[in-house]
C-alpha cells in the first residue's frame, strides 16, 4: 500500500484574497485560531516539546556533526508529518476494506557544500547517485503516536546522522560525475537563499468522518451495481484524511500547516462484446464530506457508469482521425493534466537521471520563459493559496510548501506567453528563488516545483453548444465527416483492473508507449446533424507542448476538478494502483484544475483494442 | 528457478491453528538400540547411553472438534459456485479437471512500543481469495514446469483477491466468478506452452503433476481473540522502556494477535472450515557495533490467546536476557573463520535441521529440474547416525509443554495433517509431500502449504529430531572439550541462538547452507567461555548430517515462520543439543557504515 505523503487543503471554506508573495510577517503573526465550532483538536503526537527536542538535536548536529575533514552540514531541515486516514471500500453492497491508519514520520534532509564560504553554490542536492538512487541525503523514521520527547530526540539524532552520511556520498559522486560529463549551467547555485518563516500556531481542521459514516456510504453506493449483467466488477472507495506537517530548519524556519480532504471513488468495469476491457470511473474530492455529492447524486453517478458500460459494450472502435477535438469538462482537465501541467515546473531535471527518465520528467518549457508557448487566448495561473475555484472547494492548496516556503499565487502564462515557472528551492537559473511550489518528489533528493491549484482561463469563451458547432465546422474544414469530443480520460491510479495473466502483463510492459496520454474513457463522434455516437478505444497520439498553440476556442463554463496526481506513469499505476485490491487509492499529490472546455485543432487519434480478453465461458452469476 | 529458503522469527507472521481441543498427552519416542555410525573419515568413537531424549507431546487429530452445526453460509456459497463453474469448465475444449477455492479471513492486531512509547497500533481484517484451476489431466497439466522459464512466465499470477466481508451470495459469487474466469483463461494459455515445450523435450519427467486426494469435510467452530487493548498498551510501554537501555539504540516490545478463519472448497468434494487464534510477544533490542555490524537480539513467546503469553514478571526475565545479551554482543570481539568441533544448542540445532535438512526433503524440490535434488537418490540409505530419527508432525499441539507453531488440521490443498517419518534410524525414508507427486511418492502427506496469494508447495510443519541415545547437556560440553583436544584445536564453538538462515537448493549454485548465529561462544580447554560475533555457519548438508556425534537428553523448540516460494508459513523445529565433529565457521557479512558520529543525545530529562 502506498501511503500518501503530500496531501493538501485546509478545511476553511473562505475565499482568500490572491496573496502574491506572502510576507513573512503575515505568517509570523497569525490571528489567534478562532475557537470555531466543529474544528478538531491539535495533534497529541507532535507538541512543542517534540519540536523542541528535534530542534535541540538539530542545533547539536549543526554545531558538532562532522566526519574528519569532510564538509559539515550547512543546512539541516526536518519535516514531521502526522497522517490520520479513515477509509472504506465496498463491492456490491459489502465492505472489502475498512481501516484507520495513523502514523507520524520524521524526515531529515541534510545539505553539504563544496565551498564552506559559499556552500549554496555547489552542494549535494538534486543529483541521482548511479545505481544507488536511495542515497539522497534524506532519512526518515517513525515517531510515537503519543508525544515522547526523548524518543523524538533519539530519532532526530539517528536520521540526521543517516542523512549527513548520504549527503557526503552524494556530493562526492556529484563532483566526480561533473568532472567526467561536464556541468550544465555552472553559474546556477544548487540551493536558493530564502527568508525564514515562522508560523507555529496549529492549523485546526474539521475532524475526519467516522469509519461508520464512510462504511454506510460505500455500501449504499456500491449496492447500485448489483444485478447488472454488464458490470463485471465495481468498487466504491471513500476516504477522509488529514495531514499535519511541521518544518524546522537551521535557517530559522519553524512552521506548521494542516491538509484535510475527503474523497469518493466509484469505478466499474465491463467487457465489450468483442472482449475488450472497459473502465468507467467517477471521482470527487473536497475538503470534507460536505463538499462531496450527496448519496442520491452518487447513486445517480453509479447508474451513469452502468449506462456507459452498456453503451460501450456495443460501441464501435475509434478509427484513425486527424482533426479538431473538443475536450469537454473532465476531458479538458485530463488534457491539461497529462500534457501541460507536467511541464510547468521550474526545477531542473535531476543530474544523473537517465535520458529516458529525464524525458518523462516534463520540463519542456524550461528554456522558454518569455516565449509564446500556448494559444494567445490562454492565461494560466497556479494558486496554492486558493481554497475555492469555480464555486467549488479546491484541494491543491496549502499555506507552506514541502520546503517550508510560503505558498504564492503565480501567473505562469499570460495571453499565451510564458512568464515564469513553478519553482522550488533548487533553481534552474541564476537569481531564481522559490515561489512556494515544492511539492513533487523525485530521485535526487529535492522537491520539484509543480502545479497545485491550476487555473486555466481563455478569452472569448462561448457556450458549450456553440463550441460544439465550432468543432463540427472545424472538422468539416479538415474534410472530416464528424468531430470528436473527449469527455474523460482514464486514470490508472483509480480505474486499473489487472485481470491479467503474467504473460499479458509482460506483454503490456514491453509494448506500452509511456509517452502517450491515457486512453479516453468517454468519447463521442458528433455529426453535422448533431447526432452523438459513443466510441471506444480512443487513444490520443503523443501531444507535444506545441499542440497548445492550436487551441481554437474555449467555453464560457468552467470545470473544477480535484484529484490525486500520482508521480508514477500510467503503466506503473496500471500494474499497481487502483481499487481492484479492495483498498482505497491514496498515492499522489492533491491537485486541482479549473478550466473551460478546450477546442484544439490538428490532434492525432488512433483506435486501440488493448486489453482484449475472451468473453467468459461461464456466465456471470446473477442472484435474484 | 532459484529459491533461497529462509527461516526467520519475524513478528507478525506466525500463526497456529487449533481450537483448544487437545488430544491428550502421549509420549513419542522409541527405545534405544545400538547401531553403527555412518562411515565418515576420521570417525571418532563415542559411547552413548541408550537413553532417548525426552519428548512428550499433545496431539489433536484433524477430525477433532468437528462441529457441523457451526457451518458458515460462506461454505455453501463457495460450494455452489464451484459446482456451477466446474460443470461448465469440464466441458470446454481445454477442460478443467480441478477447481479449488480457499478464502482466508485474517484479523491481525499489531501493537509495538519503543522506549516507553507506542509506535505501532494497527488492527486490520482482510479477506483473501485463492483460486486454483487445473486444465489438462493429472498426468500433464498447466502447472508443469517449462524447460526454460527462468522468469516464471508460465506460473499463475496470483493476486490478492479482495473479497467482500459477510456471506452475501451475490457479492461472494461474483468475486469467485471473476477470479475463476481469469485463472481459467491463464491456465489454458499456460497449458498451451506446456504442450509446446513437451513436444521439444528429449527427456520427460515421468511423475504426474497432481495426485488425487480424498474429499474431507470438516467444520471448526469460529475462534475469537480475547484481549484488553488498554492493558496491553500499558504493558508494552513499560516493557519497551526497560528494553531501551545500555548500548541499545532500538528497544521494542510488540505483540501480534491473529484470528484466522479459512474456508476451502474443491471440485473433489472437500469442504473445510477452520478457525484459530494465535498470540505472539516479541522483545527486541538492537545497536550498530563500532565496526558497522548491526547487532540485534530478539526473543519471542507464543500462545493461542493473548492470555497464554508470559506474565509481566516472566517478561522481565526475557528483557534482562535480551538487553544483557545485546550489551555483551556490543563488547564482544569478532571471531575468525574456523573449522572444528561445535555444540549446537537445542533451538540452534532445530534451526540447523530446518535449513540443512528440512528444506531439502520438501518433495517438489526432487522434481524441479533446476533443483539440486540433494536427497533424491538417498532413499533407504544412511544419511545420519543410526540413533537419530527425524519426523514432521503437524498434529502436535505441544511438545514438552510448549506450544508448537507448526500445528494445523488440514493443509492448504485440503489434505489432513499427519506424522511423516523422514529419517528412520539414520536412513532417509520419506519426503514432505503436497499434491505434486514425485517418483516413488505418489500421494500427499498433508504438507501443501502457503500464505494467501501464492500456490502451495510442500513445506515443513513441526520438524522433530529424535534421538535414541543421549547424554545430559552438561556432558556434551565435556565431550566437546575432549574433541577439541583430539582435533588439536585451540577452542570449540557453542551456538545457543540462531536468528535464521538460508539454504540454496538450486542446481546452479553449490548445495550449501548458511545459518546466522546470534549467540556464539568459544569454549577454551580451561573451560572459559568467550562470546564472539560476526560469523555464520556454512557447509553442505550431507556432510553436516554425517558429522553429528552426540545429542543431549533435553529437547528445545524453535518457533518461528519460514519463507519460501509459497510465502511465509508458521513452523517449529525441535531438537536436542548436538555435538558436531566438524563445523565450518565463516566470516559473516558486516556492512561498512559506521555507527552514529555523535554520541546518543542525553536522555536525562525524562529518565524514569
Amino acid at each position: 500500500m502506498r501511503i500518501r505523503l503530500y496531501h493538501a487543503a485546509l478545511a476553511l471554506l473562505v475565499i482568500m484574497p490572491a496573496a502574491v508573495g506572502v510576507e513573512e510577517d503575515a505568517l509570523a503573526k497569525p490571528a489567534p485560531a478562532p475557537a470555531a465550532a466543529g474544528l478538531g483538536p491539535p495533534s497529541k503526537a507532535v507538541t512543542d516539546e517534540i519540536l523542541d527536542a528535534v530542534s535541540q538535536e538539530m542545533n547539536r548536529a549543526m554545531a558538532q556533526l562532522q566526519i574528519g575533514q569532510n564538509p559539515k552540514p550547512y543546512f539541516i531541515s526536518y519535516k514531521i508529518t502526522e497522517v490520520d486516514v479513515n477509509d472504506v471500500a465496498a463491492n456490491l453492497g459489502h465492505v472489502t476494506s475498512r481501516r484507520n491508519r495513523h502514523f507520524v514520520n520524521l524526515e531529515a534532509r541534510v545539505r553539504v557544500g563544496l565551498d564552506p564560504s559559499n556552500p549554496h553554490k555547489l552542494d549535494n542536492g538534486n543529483y541521482v547517485v548511479p545505481q544507488a538512487d536511495e542515497i539522497d541525503a534524506v532519512s526518515t523514521i517513525n515517531l510515537p503516536l503519543e508525544a515522547t520527547p526523548r524518543i523524538a530526540r533519539r530519532a532526530a539524532w539517528l536520521v540526521t546522522d543517516g542523512a549527513y552520511k548520504e549527503a557526503l556520498i552524494q556530493l562526492r559522486a556529484k563532483l566526480e560525475a561533473r568532472k567526467s560529463s561536464g556541468v550544465r549551467n555552472i553559474d546556477v547555485p544548487s540551493w536558493t537563499t530564502e527568508k525564514p518563516v515562522v508560523s507555529e500556531t496549529p492549523v485546526l481542521v474539521v475532524p475526519l468522518e467516522s469509519l461508520d459514516e464512510l462504511e454506510a456510504r460505500a455500501r449504499l453506493v456500491s449496492a447500485s451495481f448489483r444485478d447488472h449483467p454488464v458490470v463485471r466488477d465495481a468498487r466504491v472507495a471513500v476516504t477522509s484524511y488529514l495531514e499535519r506537517r511541521w518544518y524546522i530548519t537551521t535557517e530559522g524556519t519553524a512552521v506548521t500547516d494542516t491538509r484535510r480532504a475527503s474523497g469518493v471513488v466509484i469505478n466499474a468495469n465491463g467487457q465489450a462484446d468483442d472482449g475488450s476491457a472497459l473502465h468507467q470511473y467517477f471521482l470527487r474530492y473536497g475538503h470534507t464530506a460536505k463538499d462531496l455529492p450527496t448519496d442520491d447524486d452518487l447513486k445517480a453517478e453509479a447508474k451513469k457508469l452502468v449506462d456507459n458500460l452498456t453503451a460501450l459494450a456495443k460501441a464501435p472502435i475509434m478509427e484513425h482521425y486527424t482533426g479538431p477535438v473538443l475536450f469537454e469538462g473532465e476531458g479538458a482537465v485530463g488534457l491539461i493534466r497529462a500534457t501541460l501541467a507536467p511541464h510547468l515546473g521550474g526545477t531542473p531535471v535531476p543530474e544523473g537521471l537517465n535520458p529516458t527518465e529525464a524525458k518523462n520528467f516534463g520540463g519542456a518549457l524550461t528554456d522558454k520563459v518569455g516565449d509564446r508557448v500556448v494559444s494567445p487566448t490562454l492565461t494560466i495561473v497556479d494558486d496554492p493559496t486558493a481554497k475555492v475555484g469555480g464555486g467549488k472547494a479546491l484541494i491543491g492548496g496549502y499555506k507552506i510548501d514541502d520546503e517550508g516556503v510560503a505558498a504564492q499565487r503565480v501567473e505562469v502564462i499570460k495571453d499565451g506567453f510564458l512568464k515564469t515557472l513553478l519553482t522550488s528551492r533548487t533553481p534552474s537559473q541564476k537569481g531564481q528563488t522559490s515561489n512556494g511550489h515544492a511539492r513533487r518528489t523525485a530521485d535526487g533528493g529535492v522537491f520539484h516545483g509543480s502545479a497545485t491549484n491550476l487555473f486555466v482561463s481563455g478569452k472569448g469563451g462561448v457556450p458549450r453548444k456553440t463550441l460544439e458547432a465550432q468543432l463540427i465546422a472545424a472538422a468539416r474544414a479538415e474534410g472530416r465527416k464528424y468531430g470528436l469530443i473527449i469527455k474523460q480520460f482514464d486514470d490508472a491510479a483509480v480505474s486499473s483492473a489487472p485481470e491479467f495473466s503474467r504473460r499479458e502483463l509482460v506483454q503490456m510492459i514491453k509494448t506500452t508507449d509511456q509517452a502517450l496520454p491515457p486512453q479516453a474513457t468517454i468519447a463521442y463522434r458528433v455529426y453535422p446533424d448533431g447526432r452523438r455516437e459513443i466510441v471506444r478505444g480512443v487513444q490520443l497520439k503523443e501531444v507535444a507542448i506545441k499542440a497548445w498553440k492550436q487551441v481554437l476556442g474555449v467555453s464560457s463554463d468552467t470545470t473544477t476538478y480535484n484529484f490525486l496526481n500520482a508521480t508514477e506513469s500510467q503503466l506503473q499505476l496500471r500494474l499497481t494502483g487502483g481499487t481492484d485490491d479492495g483498498f482505497v487509492p491514496s498515492g499522489g499529490i492533491e491537485s486541482s484544475i479549473i478550466t473551460p472546455d478546450l477546442l484544439v485543432n490538428d490532434m492525432d487519434v488512433n483506435g486501440t483494442t488493448a486489453g482484449e480478453h475472451p468473453v467468459p465461458v461461464v456466465p456471470k452469476p446473477i442472484v435474484k | 528457478m532459484r529459491w533461497i529458503l529462509l527461516l526467520g522469527a519475524l513478528t507478525g507472521l506466525a500463526g497456529c491453528p487449533g481450537n483448544g481441543h487437545n488430544g491428550g498427552s502421549s509420549t513419542i519416542g522409541k527405545g534405544g538400540g545400538s547401531g553403527t555410525l555412518p562411515p565418515v573419515p576420521n570417525e571418532i568413537k563415542v559411547d552413548l547411553p541408550n537413553i532417548p531424549s525426552k519428548i512428550e507431546v499433545t496431539r489433536s487429530a484433524p477430525t477433532e472438534g468437528n462441529t457441523p452445526d457451526k457451518r458458515s453460509a460462506i461454505l455453501d456459497v463457495m460450494k455452489a459456485e464451484n459446482d456451477r463453474e466446474i460443470a461448465v469448465l469440464r466441458k470446454q475444449k481445454d477442460p478443467a479437471y480441478y477447481l479449488a477455492y480457499q478464502l482466508v479471513e485474517q484479523r491481525i492486531v499489531n501493537m509495538e512500543a519503543e522506549g516507553g512509547a507506542l509506535v505501532t497500533d494497527a488492527d486490520d481484517t482482510a479477506r483473501n481469495l485463492d483460486v486454483e484451476v487445473r486444465v489438462g489431466s493429472p498426468e500433464l497439466d498447466n502447472t508443469r514446469a517449462l524447460q526454460d522459464d527462468n522468469n516464471n512466465f508460465n506460473a499463475p499470477l496470483t493476486r490478492r483477491g479482495a473479497v467482500p466481508f459477510g456471506d452475501d451470495k451475490q457479492a461472494l459469487s461474483n468475486a469467485l466468478w471473476l477470479e475463476t474466469d481469469r485463472r481459467y483463461r491463464e491456465a489454458v494459455s499456460a497449458l498451451g506452452y506446456v504442450r509446446q515445450d513437451q513436444a521439444t523435450l528429449s527427456k520427460r519427467t515421468q511423475a504426474p503433476d497432481w495426485s488425487a486426494s480424498k474429499a474431507e469435510v470438516y467444520v471448526g467452530a469460529p475462534a475469537k481473540l480475547v484481549f484488553d487493548k488498554s492493558v496491553w498498551v500499558e504493558r508494552l510501554k513499560r516493557c519497551s522502556a526497560k528494553a531501551l537501555k545500555g548500548a541499545a539504540t532500538r528497544g521494542t516490545c510488540g505483540v501480534t494477535f491473529q484470528q484466522y478463519t479459512t474456508y476451502l472448497v474443491n471440485s473433489e468434494g472437500s469442504q473445510i472450515q477452520m478457525s484459530w487464534t494465535h498470540a505472539q510477544l516479541a522483545v527486541s533490542a538492537g545497536v550498530k557495533a563500532d565496526d558497522g555490524q548491526n547487532l540485534s537480539r530478539l526473543e519471542q513467546r507464543f500462545g493461542r490467546q493473548p492470555a497464554d503469553l508470559p506474565s509481566e514478571a516472566e517478561v522481565e526475565k526475557v528483557i534482562a536476557t535480551v538487553t544483557g545479551d545485546l550489551d555483551a554482543l556490543h563488547k564482544a570481539p569478532l571471531a575468525e573463520p574456523y573449522v572444528g568441533p561445535a555444540i549446537l544448542e537445542g533451538r540452534a540445532a532445530g534451526v540447523f535441521f530446518h535449513e540443512v535438512f528440512g528444506h531439502r526433503i520438501e518433495g517438489h524440490r526432487q522434481k524441479d529440474t533446476t533443483s539440486g535434488q540433494t536427497f533424491a537418490s538417498y532413499v533407504g540409505k544412511d544419511i545420519a547416525p543410526e540413533w537419530l530419527s527425524v519426523y514432521d508432525d503437524a498434529q502436535i499441539q505441544t511438545l514438552n509443554g510448549l506450544q508448537l507453531n507448526g500445528f494445523y488440521r488440514y493443509d492448504d490443498e485440503g489434505v489432513a495433517a499427519r506424522q511423516v517419518s523422514l529419517i528412520d534410524k539414520g536412513k532417509l525414508v520419506g519426503f514432505l509431500m503436497g499434491r505434486n507427486p514425485i517418483k516413488g511418492f505418489g500421494a500427499s502427506n498433508g504438507h501443501g502449504r502457503r500464505s494467501p496469494g501464492l500456490p502451495p508447495v510442500a513445506r515443513q510443519g513441526n520438524l522433530i529430531v529424535e534421538v535414541a541415545k543421549s547424554v545430559p547437556r552438561t556432558d556434551l560440553e565435556k565431550m566437546l572439550l575432549e574433541e577439541v583436544k583430539r582435533q588439536k584445536r585451540p577452542y570449540g564453538m557453542i551456538f545457543t541462538d540462531i536468528s535464521g538462515g538460508f539454504t540454496n537448493t538450486s542446481a546452479f549454485a553449490p548445495q550449501a547452507f548458511k545459518v546466522n548465529p546470534v549467540m556464539a561462544y568459544k569454549l577454551y580447554p580451561d573451560g572459559k567461555k568467550e562470546l564472539v560475533r560476526g560469523i555464520d555457519i556454512g557447509g553442505t548438508p550431507l556432510i553436516a548430517l554425517q558429522s553429528i556425534r552426540a545429542a543431549s537428553r533435553e529437547i528445545e523448540t524453535f518457533n518461528g515462520v519460514c519463507g519460501a516460494e509459497s510465502g511465509w508459513v508458521p513452523v517449529s523445529a525441535s531438537a536436542p543439543s548436538l555435538l558436531i565433529e566438524k563445523l565450518e565457521i565463516e566470516k559473516g557479512f558486516i556492512p561498512h557504515d559506521r555507527p552514529p558520529v555523535l554520541g546518543a543525545p542525553s536522555m536525562k530529562k525524562e529518565a524514569p
